[in-house]
């Protein structure tokens, strides 16, 4: 039975994970520089270890309305095929350990309404945990900007 | 066979080095193959090729290399008989050396590449083993007569000592005859200025090298003068005509068929006989590019503390400390930083003549499949550009020689039509434009861009000026031939070179074209990118930095005298003002517009124009305040995320978070494509 550690982190009233080997660290949120011109879900840049880092407005790219930043909220910031982006989101305080076995997929209809965002489910006690795909949320299938 | 795990420990020395005696290989060739169609002797080269491959052989022999070994070894057989008859190679020899070259550079990049060099491949060393046979008969020169006058021998260097052999399989003799000048010679009218004119005329001159010595009865001036040269004279008519004692005169070295088959060269002293090893005594250090960019990461990390540190002064000094002691400190600690700077960045120079000795090898390539003829001409003097701006700019330039070949010249005969020389001529130059910048230009005598044939494909009016020109080459996908040729048809396209310069590296790049008379393209790069000087600024109630190097000039501004003309096609960055500015009228731009920032909350503040020139024509951006000037640190925006136009990248002012980094003339020139694609509206199936 294999494990791996996820971390958890939550957009609006839905909790999400991730594999933490996606994960290089998670930051607290000053704000960011807006770059003109980024997508609109591209909150702006901020600087990690001296790394300039996008970061990803996870609200904007879920679809929700934003909301004023709060103590809570933070950056996850995930490094992936060389690249280092930054997810904000509204809280993220655990890891857990999820079994394979525990990861389902998603409802059908779930699925098709995160436009693929969502890649699986498991349940932690009362909760949902929906997989979010990394690559997806970083803009990964859209090579140039389409 | 190889063992990688042998091989380890040295295989990344073995790399290097081979790397750099393949790059001295290939020059030494290419001077070579100039030499030998200009018919001039190739001597020293062909030495000089020699020993690279001596030493790649011995390198590779070292780490068990064995496909290479084979291949350099043969190599060096063909070479050494060359080098024998004074640099006489066999017919087609250049070409199969070229191969050769070829191959051992495929077989280095496997081992880059972790894999093991495939075996040689069997008609390459089949066509060397018979350039060896093919070798012409050695010239030997007499090893008899060794009374060369070590004064002199010790002057003599490779290309006189080549020039020599070269001269004595001619059939020429060398001679040296001494020269001691004295006052009763002298008023006979006869000087080392006569004898060097004297014997000009009935002998060549290889080296006349002063020799000092105890003045004696003989000698009066403790001077005299050892000449060596190579004639077909006896030693009496060279006496009789230059008014020396022909006792003076030896022979060093003549052509005798019935000399032993010696060493030939034995007679001079080799230069350095234990290059067995692969060692250049060179006062040079190789450097891997890692470790450089580590030590400018580090002082990069120095100067954004540097300003933290400004801005921890300024406060103290704010709470009423004296820091007047502290600010001159500091003051100091940023020149130190700044030379520093200077002495990290030097290192990390490369000179343009290096970045650019592919390309004569490229041209070649050239030559062969167009057919075309032409001479390249490369003249870029010392200048340097950093490694990094430097691997940048290569395939761009690359690019654009093979435009130039391929599009730009005519074949012969259509060059013999115009009234044109048969060959065509390439040439690249370049100059310092202030201390920051560099201007490279790649010119054809070519057949010139045709606008109107360019116009008609691209679907586009007919490019009136030299920026339109320029924007409707650069449209992606746009090919000026109906299929795409075999060189120039695949790669990058012009919009590729302009996005490298200008967008990459923040430099400006521009075309001259006269139909009939060539194709000039210019590139100007900045020598360094990643510490500049910059201005900050606040805009849209948002700080930006903007490289010093790109503002031509900083102007004070009054919003009111700021005219707007007719808007016809709105842009989404912003309405166009007019201004005059010494009489001109000159283009305004609000920067908060143009990036789409919310206009500053309070207008109390004096806006400033930074002003830039595009094209020679000058736009200014309306900012809201000038904050400063500093050094910078830049970090580029590479996630695609953030790889926006007209943000060349962000750095770090001292608080910690990132600072963007404008780039006023790439918003500009997007500007004003902005306009011109929505002027033309282009059918789409036209661009493909």
């Amino acid at each position: 039975m294999t494990q791996a550690l996820h971390v958890v982190f939550t957009v609006g009233n839905a909790d999400y994970a991730v594999p933490a080997s996606e994960v290089a660290q998670m930051e607290s949120y000053e704000g960011a520089t807006p770059v003109p011109g980024a997508a609109s879900y591209v909150a702006g840049v901020i600087q990690v270890r001296g790394r300039v880092v996008p970061v990803v407005d996870l609200r904007a790219r879920f679809g929700l309305p934003p909301q004023e930043r709060t103590l809570d909220t933070r950056v996850v910031v995930a490094e992936r095929a060389g690249r280092v982006v930054g997810l904000l989101v509204d809280r993220a305080r655990e890891v857990v350990l999820l079994s394979e076995e525990q990861l389902k997929p998603p409802p059908p209809m779930v699925a098709a309404q995160s436009g693929g965002f969502v890649t699986a489910t498991a349940s932690l006690g009362a909760r949902i945990l929906m997989l979010v795909d990394v690559p997806k949320l970083i803009g990964e299938e859209q090579p140039h900007g389409q | 066979m190889i063992s990688r795990v042998d091989l380890g420990e040295f295989l990344q020395a073995f790399l290097g080095e081979a790397d750099e005696h393949l790059t001295h290989a290939n020059a030494q060739l290419l001077a070579i193959d100039a030499g030998l169609k200009r018919g001039e002797p190739v001597g020293r080269q062909v030495r000089e090729l020699f020993r690279a491959l001596h030493t790649i052989k011995g390198l590779s022999a070292m780490v068990g290399v064995d496909p290479i070994v084979a291949i350099a070894h043969r190599m060096e057989t063909v070479l050494r008989a060359a080098d024998r008859t004074g640099g006489r190679l066999p017919n087609g020899s250049v070409d199969v050396l070229l191969q050769g070259i070829r191959a051992i550079e495929q077989r280095v990049r496997a081992l880059h590449a972790g894999t093991p060099p495939a075996a040689p491949p069997q008609a390459l060393l089949d066509a060397l083993d018979a350039l060896e046979n093919d070798a012409p008969p050695i010239a030997r020169a007499q090893a008899e007569s060794l009374e060369l006058d070590p004064a002199i021998a010790a002057k003599l260097g490779s290309l006189e000592r080549d020039a020599i052999a070269s001269g004595v399989t001619q059939g020429k003799r060398a001679i040296s005859a001494r020269f001691t000048p004295s006052a009763a010679l002298a008023r006979a009218g006869i000087s080392i200025n006569s004898v060097r004119e004297k014997l000009g005329a009935i002998a060549d001159i290889v080296k006349v090298v002063p020799i000092a010595m105890t003045p004696t009865a003989s000698a009066p001036a403790g001077l005299a003068f050892g000449l060596v040269a190579l004639t077909s004279s006896t030693n009496a008519a060279i006496a009789a005509a230059v008014g020396i004692d022909a006792a003076s005169i030896t022979v060093i070295a003549e052509a005798a068929a019935s000399a032993p088959v010696t060493s030939e060269m034995a007679l001079l002293p080799p230069e350095d006989a234990d290059d067995d090893a692969g060692v250049r005594r060179v006062d040079m250090v190789r450097v891997e590019v890692v470790k450089l960019d580590d030590a400018l990461e580090r002082l990069s990390a120095l100067i954004v503390s540097r300003s933290r540190l400004s801005i921890e002064i300024a406060r103290l000094g704010s709470l009423g400390t004296d820091t007047r002691n502290l600010l001159a400190l500091a003051r100091e600690q940023s020149r130190q930083l700044r030379d520093l700077r200077g002495s990290i960045l030097r290192l990390r120079m490369v000179p343009l003549t290096e970045v650019l000795d592919r390309v004569p090898l490229i041209v070649r390539g050239l030559r062969r499949s167009t057919g075309k003829s032409l001479r390249l001409d490369i003249d870029v003097g010392h200048a340097e550009l950093d490694k990094a701006v430097a691997e940048r700019i290569f395939p761009a330039i690359i690019h654009l020689v093979r435009n130039a070949v391929d599009h730009g010249l005519e074949s012969p005969a259509e060059r013999v039509l115009a009234g044109k020389s048969e060959e065509g001529a390439l040439r690249i130059e370049c100059t310092a434009v202030g201390n920051a910048q560099l201007e490279l230009r790649i010119t054809d005598d070519g057949r010139g861009i045709d606008r109107v044939e360019l116009a008609r494909r691209a679907g586009a009016p007919i490019p009136e000026t030299e920026a339109t020109l320029l924007a409707l080459l650069c449209r992606p996908g746009l090919s000026t031939r109906d299929q795409a040729s075999d060189t120039s048809g695949r790669g990058m396209g012009m919009d590729i070179v302009r996005r490298v310069v200008v967008e990459d590296l923040g430099g400006q790049l521009a075309v001259r074209s006269e139909i009939g008379h060539g194709t000039t393209f210019s590139l100007r790069v900045p020598l360094t990118i990643s510490i500049v000087d910059a201005f900050t600024f606040e805009c849209g109630a948002q700080r930006f930095a903007v490289p010093l190097s790109t503002i031509d000039e900083i102007v004070e501004l009054d919003v009111a005298t700021i005219a707007t003309g007719p808007v016809r096609t709105a842009s989404s960055a912003g309405t166009v003002g007019v201004l005059a500015r010494r009489g001109q009228a000159m283009a305004v731009l609000r920067l908060d517009e143009v990036l789409g920032l919310p206009a500053a909350a309070s207008a109390s503040g004096r806006p400033k124009g930074l002003v830039v020139r595009l094209d020679g024509d000058s736009v200014a951006f309306v900012v809201d305040r000038m904050l400063g000037q500093q050094e910078i640190v830049v970090r580029s925006l590479a996630d695609p995320l953030v790889d926006v136009a007209g943000i060349a990248g962000a750095t770090d002012l001292g608080d910690g978070r990132p600072t963007l980094i404008v780039d006023l003339m790439a918003l500009s020139a997007l500007h004003l494509a902005q306009h011109a694609t929505a002027h033309l509206s282009i059918p789409k199936e036209r661009l493909s």
